[in-house]
């Protein structure tokens, strides 16, 4: 059946439908990975986006149980220039198609995505639909549609939860938390404890950890309640602290740096990152809309350990004053390359150092 | 004889770096911040952690090598004119902060003896210690302010620390 994507300039693409065939509203971005789709289409990072591929075919790997970033993906929608028809059997149990319909979640394929993007390039981000008729009175819904900003609480969990290990205790601030992380936390048999976004110092506190993670999150961190800001700047001096995604956007902002929307946003893992103390370059997945503002960086607080030699962008920051660091890009490698997994090798280094510095 | 390796090219690197960024933390601004290599290998790594600062901070911190044979305490003669320092360099320690830097911590006694000759020469406002690899077995009260990797090792065992510089790769090995 054909259906049709609207932006909110008023441009309209037609495409094949798959998936659900429900009418959806969203923030269309472009995401240039040429693998890990079932990755990026459960990655809470996305919340609330339609999600175009530049990669031509879609969908010939299925779906695996091993591969979600979170038990329920909450895009808007998925566009894609071709779709890999994939068989279901017994050792396939779940195809992209069947994958979508089960979570109400529309697609398109047979869209001319190169002129889609192209077209996204030019105008940046904005807001979008999947509708059966591209007619004025869809238009005029998409114009009218307010997307929500509470794309963290629409993702983090509400309840503290506890993924045992016998390890260092590390406490997870959950703005959005994608399973990768706490997958990588398991490899160093980290006892972890994930917390709420809006948890107190003192909660924290008493759980007495070894290190903090902020997580990577979905959304514009400036629309969080400044207790945020608050809770971070405690905690750093604390323990040894880890910002990821939006965890390094609310680290800078909690020690007063600011944020730009960036004009062409990095959705992807094809940029090459400096890490400039040792000139060492690493590939990473990447999902951002904001960059930290290098000119407002408080040089008595902050320094800048990672840009990205595309743009320049600030892909990482380190406190001065303390052990807690911060990355823009996900270090997880799910999807994308295992190159910048070190960064968490790094984080439970510091956590040793801290503990022993501590002890003696 | 078998051999084992400890740190790899890669978590050589890394160890490195988190040394370096720990000195950032400690030192406020890396005012008054003098580099101390202690002959051999400990000077190269001098060097690596000068240059990783001088990537981030845009100031060039004074690098310096010390032969403490002199001042071994299995050796009478001190003369503190075999230390491999110029006369300038014996100015600059005085009230500098001091990042002493050896590749093993081991019984104390090389630390030690680069105490005495560097307090021989000068009175710098304080002395750190930063090693790629403590090992255990110390025969001194001293330790380290910085440490690569702690590698518990056996008295018997010998650590040996490769840097590229000279012995063409970066690692750390434990020999039997």
């Amino acid at each position: 059946m054909q259906r049709h994507l609207i932006l909110e300039d008023g441009t309209v693409f037609a495409g094949e439908s798959f998936g659900a065939p429900a009418t959806t509203f969203g923030e269309i971005v472009f995401h240039t990975a040429m693998t890990g789709y079932q990755e990026i289409i459960t990655d809470p990072v996305y919340d609330n986006q339609i999600i175009v591929f530049a990669t031509p075919i879609v969908g010939a790997a299925g779906i695996h149980a091993g591969a979600y970033e979170s038990m329920k993906p909450t895009i808007r929608g998925m566009i894609v220039h071709d779709l890999a028809e994939v068989s279901v059997n017994r050792q396939r149990r779940m195809n992209l198609d069947r994958f979508l319909k089960q979570h109400n979640i529309p697609g398109l394929y047979h869209v001319d995505t190169r002129k889609l993007i192209r077209h996204l390039r030019e105008t940046g981000s904005q807001k979008a639909s999947i509708v059966d008729f591209a007619d004025d009175h869809a238009k005029d819904q998409l114009v009218a549609t307010v997307l929500t900003n509470k794309q963290v609480a629409n993702t983090a969990t509400v309840k503290p939860y506890a993924n045992p290990g016998r390890g260092r205790h590390i406490v997870v601030i959950d703005f959005g938390l994608k399973h990768g992380i706490l997958r990588m936390l398991d490899d160093y048999d980290a006892n972890v404890s994930v917390m709420p976004y809006t948890t107190t110092v003192e909660e924290v506190l008493t759980l007495d950890p070894d290190g903090i993670v902020l997580s990577t999150g979905p959304g514009d961190p400036r629309v969080l309640p400044d207790s945020v800001l608050t809770l971070i700047r405690v905690l750093q001096t604390k323990a040894p602290m880890l910002g990821i995604g939006l965890g390094h956007e609310l680290f800078a902002l909690a020690n007063d740096a600011e944020l730009l929307p960036l004009s062409s946003e990095h959705h992807g893992m094809n940029h090459p990152i400096e890490e400039i103390v040792s000139r060492q370059m690493m590939y990473a997945m990447q999902g951002q809309g904001y960059a930290v503002d290098p000119e407002s960086i408080d040089r008595n607080k902050l320094f800048v350990t990672h840009r990205d030699l595309v743009d320049g962008a600030i892909q990482g920051l380190r406190h001065r004053d303390y052990p807690a660091f911060s990355v823009q890009f996900f270090p997880d490698g799910a999807p994308g390359p295992l190159d910048a997994t070190t960064i968490f090798a790094d984080f439970f280094d510091t956590v040793e150092d801290y503990v022993e510095h501590v002890q003696s | 004889m078998s051999k084992k390796e400890v740190l790899d090219n890669a978590s050589l690197q890394r160890a490195l770096t988190r040394i370096t960024y720990e000195i950032i933390e400690r030192n406020k601004g890396g005012q008054d911040l003098v580099l101390v290599g202690i002959k051999t290998r400990g000077e190269y790594l001098a060097h690596r952690i000068g240059n990783r600062l001088a990537q981030l901070e845009d100031i060039s911190i004074p690098i310096m090598a010390i032969d403490v044979t002199n001042f071994r305490d299995d050796v009478t003669n001190h003369d503190s004119d075999n230390l491999g320092l110029n006369s300038e360099d014996k100015m600059n320690i005085t009230d500098k902060n001091i990042v002493l830097i050896d590749d093993v911590l081991f019984t104390g006694r090389t630390i030690r003896a680069a105490l005495d000759a560097l307090i021989h020469v000068g009175r710098p406002k304080s002395i750190s210690l930063a090693v790629l690899v403590d090992r255990g077995h110390r025969e001194l009260p001293i330790r380290a302010d910085f440490v690569g990797k702690n590698i518990p090792t056996a008295q018997a065992e010998h650590i040996k620390v490769f840097v590229k510089e000279i012995d063409g790769k970066d690692a750390v090995e434990i020999i039997n």
